[in-house]
């Protein structure tokens, strides 16, 4: 009868255990699966402490509802004191001491583990480490390749690469926080700052992440996914996108995809207008009033252009003089 | 005979009308009591925002209201709930409290003291005057982070920066008030090893208030200049520090987070032993746990910035001091827990509360700890891991005490007991609406959702949790308003009247009359243990015997 609480709470904790990996994708329980040695890393220092606090979660809550249960009043007077205690010097030197050793432990294996987690590999055997600059800004995030080309939101990157990334924001801008949950930990784009992070993914795929610092209205629209390519792919799509933006003729991908990151957050994916007006053929007319606006901004629209490449620039405003049925 | 019947009748003074007497008060239990229905009033108001929010984020792509008015919302949530909620109830519990657990007449200011409850009011309607402004209310979140706040357009993020100047120096006039009158005004036999816990942590709270609210003041005075006078703090294109800001906001911000918990764990001391017919276990061992706690907050500050790429031996130091403060807290833990064995407990929705507390808290607790991991940080800093994990620190341990709290002392405060089936309706659909609400959340954060956001990614699982932590507040939104039923309730229910001393407490203010007189206490007894009123029942019942 008194250990059944106990009992019901261990077994609960055990059933969970069991069915939490079960779940796809572990339902929350741990960290999205990962796929890059730094997040694998921290996933490993989730169970590690996990495994102690579970233990500790156990002790207290099982505790708590045993005395609940075993020292209820149970038609005693309310008056009647129980045994006077008033500590247990040994006792309480016990519970100060072991939690000092298990966070000594934790401790030890987040040391132990950090440098796999922070220290980005020189090189990988598919070659040497891609450096990618990364720029958040309000809101979307600007990549640019060491060969020059241009990317927003959507990072292509080869697999088993090492990749690393120069995050930052520009001055004028306000702090941005890069995440992609399956690939590692997040760091933040901080104006005036270059911090570092970095991953190598094996498995060709679309992992997505989102910024992760409030950085104004359209912060929950400030998404970014990583785009894992076979290196022939890759290699393909990088340099047809180095042709592309030296020689630009008419409409080209990269004014397509900055419209869609960089304008449609607030203007629509059709030019319909969400927080930012419609965008009608005679707005998008003149072309220096347009590279005005990217460059400065009005009112509530951030100047989302300011020191872009003139071939973001001319990406973006042949892609919106091209008519309105070119969209989204 | 006839010089009696012509004796002037003395018209009443304007200042003792039934309004004009609590405008015009200097009582500490007057002005505790404007304080709790204050901050109460501003909890109905910081609850009422929250509970949009969760319709918002019911389903993914809702359309309740709009992203800026989502981004006041929580902004003002947690700005209301930190500065207008839990410090001030919290210093309302100790104005009304700490006078008559040291066996004083009063505190040593009484009029600073008014001046304290004043300020706070006027503070309140500042910030929630800004939903009129120009622009409506601050949108750059409670931690209003550097350079979003200096951008941000309207006249909302600078009533924000003014409200909190104003509180700013309330609560400092108050926490110098509490010092000095804990410090001068006990009673004869009222030793420092004698002091009741709560008076403790009042203590510590006060001197951690005085030690870095003037780091908040100064942060915002920064924050106005760069916004109005075109300075350059924190403006980085002009060569100002964008970090700066949080370094400065944190080394108040976090000292802050233990000013919210540590009188609440104060609460649970005086709480639990009453009820559990035992004394405390292990005295000296919460007290100076109380002031470790208190001295380790003012070192740990950076643990909120593991993200922005600090090197790593600060990261390291930051997580190893985050860990150490852990240890204290396990150490009031056990204590608690040991002060339960072998006891007489009895459940009165007080106590409920208080084991509430003991179980939810213990969840934040432990949820700290991965925090404080910083490679761990790097995923969940930012996500609904973090929400969760300090609304089981604040919601589940501040507000689950301060409820104790509220049960324990109404008998005191009103001479009348809070109902109990009432009390104990709330306590439950409080306790199973919070863990609904929060639990979940950890789970988010981990699947990659992060805070502050209007909508979120369309994914079934995301969308289940989401909406569990809806339903779930409005089930904790159902037992707060019982709260209120109860205390509208009790007004008129006539066996809700007590003696003065409901509950055979242990300490000091039970020794006077429920509510107490103006003057607190006719004489004072000498005070020989830290359960004086004890002491007094045992001698009384061996004088009898």
């Amino acid at each position: 009868m008194l250990r059944k609480p106990l009992a019901a709470l261990v077994l609960a904790a055990a059933a969970l255990a069991v069915a939490a990996p079960a779940l796809a994708g572990n339902g929350g329980f741990a960290p999205v699966p990962p796929q890059s040695p730094n997040a694998e890393r921290i996933t490993t220092t989730y169970w590690v402490i996990l495994a102690f606090t579970g233990a500790i979660f156990v002790l207290v809550e099982g505790a708590l509802i045993y005395f609940i249960v075993r020292y209820r009043r149970r038609g005693r007077p309310i008056d009647q004191e129980g045994p006077q205690i008033r500590g247990h010097n040994r006792l309480e030197l016990a519970w100060t001491i072991a939690p000092v050793v298990i966070l000594a432990i934790i401790g030890t294996v987040v040391f132990y583990e950090l440098p796999g987690i922070q220290d980005v590999p020189k090189a990988s055997a598919a070659g040497p480490r891609l450096e990618i600059h990364v720029e958040g800004r309000q809101f979307y995030w600007n990549f640019r390749y060491p060969n020059g080309v241009i990317a927003v939101d959507r990072l292509r990157v080869p697999v088993n690469r090492v990749v690393r990334l120069e995050v930052t924001a520009p001055t004028y801008d306000v702090i941005h926080s890069w995440w992609v949950p399956a690939l590692g930990g997040k760091i933040d784009a901080i104006p005036g700052k270059v911090n570092e992070t970095w991953f190598q993914v094996d498995k060709p795929g679309l992992y997505r992440g989102q910024c992760a610092e409030l950085c104004g209205i359209q912060h929950a629209a400030m998404l970014n996914a990583v785009e894992v390519l076979p290196q022939a792919e890759y290699d393909r799509w990088i340099e047809e996108q180095a042709g592309e933006q030296q020689n630009p003729r008419g409409e080209t991908a990269l004014g397509r995809a900055t419209y869609r990151e960089v304008c449609a957050k607030c203007h629509g994916f059709r030019r319909e207008g969400l927080i930012g007006p419609a965008l009608t053929e005679a707005t998008v007319a003149n072309t220096e009033a347009l590279k005005q606006l990217l460059a400065e901004g009005r009112g509530a629209m951030p100047p989302v252009g300011r020191d872009w490449d003139k071939a973001q620039v001319d990406a973006l405003i042949a892609h919106l003089q091209a008519g309105s049925q070119g969209g989204g | 005979m006839a010089a009696r019947a012509e004796a002037p009748v003395y018209p009443r003074p304007w200042y003792e009308g039934r309004v004009t007497s609590w405008l015009t008060t200097t009582d500490h239990k007057r002005i505790g009591i404007l304080y709790i229905v204050t901050s109460l009033a501003f909890f109905g108001a910081g609850g009422v925002l929250a509970l949009i929010m969760r319709l918002q984020l019911a389903q993914s792509g809702e359309h309740v209201v709009e992203p800026e008015t989502y981004n006041q919302l929580f902004t003002m949530h947690g700005t209301t709930m930190v500065f207008l909620v839990v410090v001030p109830i919290l210093a309302g519990f100790g104005n009304y409290l700490v006078p008559l657990m040291i066996g004083a007449a009063d505190m040593a200011f009484p009029r600073l003291n008014a001046f304290s409850y004043w300020m706070f009011l006027f503070g309140g309607l500042a910030l929630y005057s800004s939903w009129f402004a120009s622009g409506g209310a601050p949108s750059a979140g409670w931690t209003s982070y550097v350079p979003l706040s200096v951008e941000t357009q309207g006249v909302g993020q600078d009533l924000w920066i003014l409200s909190l100047h104003i509180l700013t120096i309330a609560s400092l006039a108050g926490a110098i008030n509490f010092i000095v009158t804990i410090h001068n005004m006990r009673t004869a036999g009222m030793t420092w090893m004698r002091l009741p816990l709560f008076v403790w942590s009042i203590e510590v709270y006060a001197l951690l208030l005085v030690a870095v609210l003037p780091a908040l003041s100064a942060g915002l005075t920064l924050l106005i200049f760069d916004r109005q006078l075109d300075t350059h703090f924190f403006k980085p294109d002009a060569g100002g520090n964008a970090l700066l800001y949080q370094h400065v906001f944190w080394f108040f911000g976090h000292p802050e987070v233990y000013i919210m918990i540590l009188p609440a764990m104060g609460i649970i001391s005086e709480v639990l032993p009453v009820f559990a017919r035992k004394p405390i276990f292990g005295y000296t061992a919460i007290a100076f746990s109380t002031v470790a706690i208190g001295f380790y907050s003012m070192l740990v500050w950076a643990h909120h910035m593991f993200t922005v790429g600090l090197p790593s031996f600060l990261m390291g130091f930051f997580m190893i001091s985050s860990m150490i403060i852990a240890v204290p807290t396990g150490v009031k833990i056990f204590n608690w827990l040991a002060t339960l064995w072998r006891g007489n407990l009895r459940f009165d929705s007080a106590m409920l509360f208080a084991l509430g507390f003991l179980g939810v808290f213990t969840i934040g607790g432990l949820s700290g700890i991965f925090l404080a991991a910083f490679p761990f940080d790097w995923q969940a800093q930012d996500t609904y891991f973090v929400v969760a994990h300090l609304h089981y620190v604040l919601f589940g341990g501040s507000v689950f005490a301060i409820f104790a709290g509220l049960y324990y002392w109404w008998p005191k405060m009103f001479g009348r007991r809070l109902g109990e089936t009432l009390g104990k309706w709330q306590f439950w659909l409080m306790l199973i609406g919070f863990n609904l609400t929060f639990f979940p959340q950890h789970l988010l954060g981990l699947l990659g959702m992060p805070r502050r956001i209007y909508t979120y990614r369309n994914d079934s699982l995301w969308e289940a949790y989401n909406l569990a932590s809806t339903i779930g507040s409005f089930v904790m939104g159902v037992g707060i308003l019982l709260f209120l039923l109860n205390v509208m309730r009790t007004r008129r229910r006539p066996d809700a009247r007590t003696g003065n001393d409901p509950w055979l407490a242990d300490t000091l203010e039970w020794f006077t009359t429920s509510p107490p007189p103006p003057h607190n206490f006719d004489r004072v007894p000498y005070v020989t243990s830290a359960r004086p009123l004890r002491d007094i029942r045992r001698r009384m019942a061996e004088r009898s015997a």
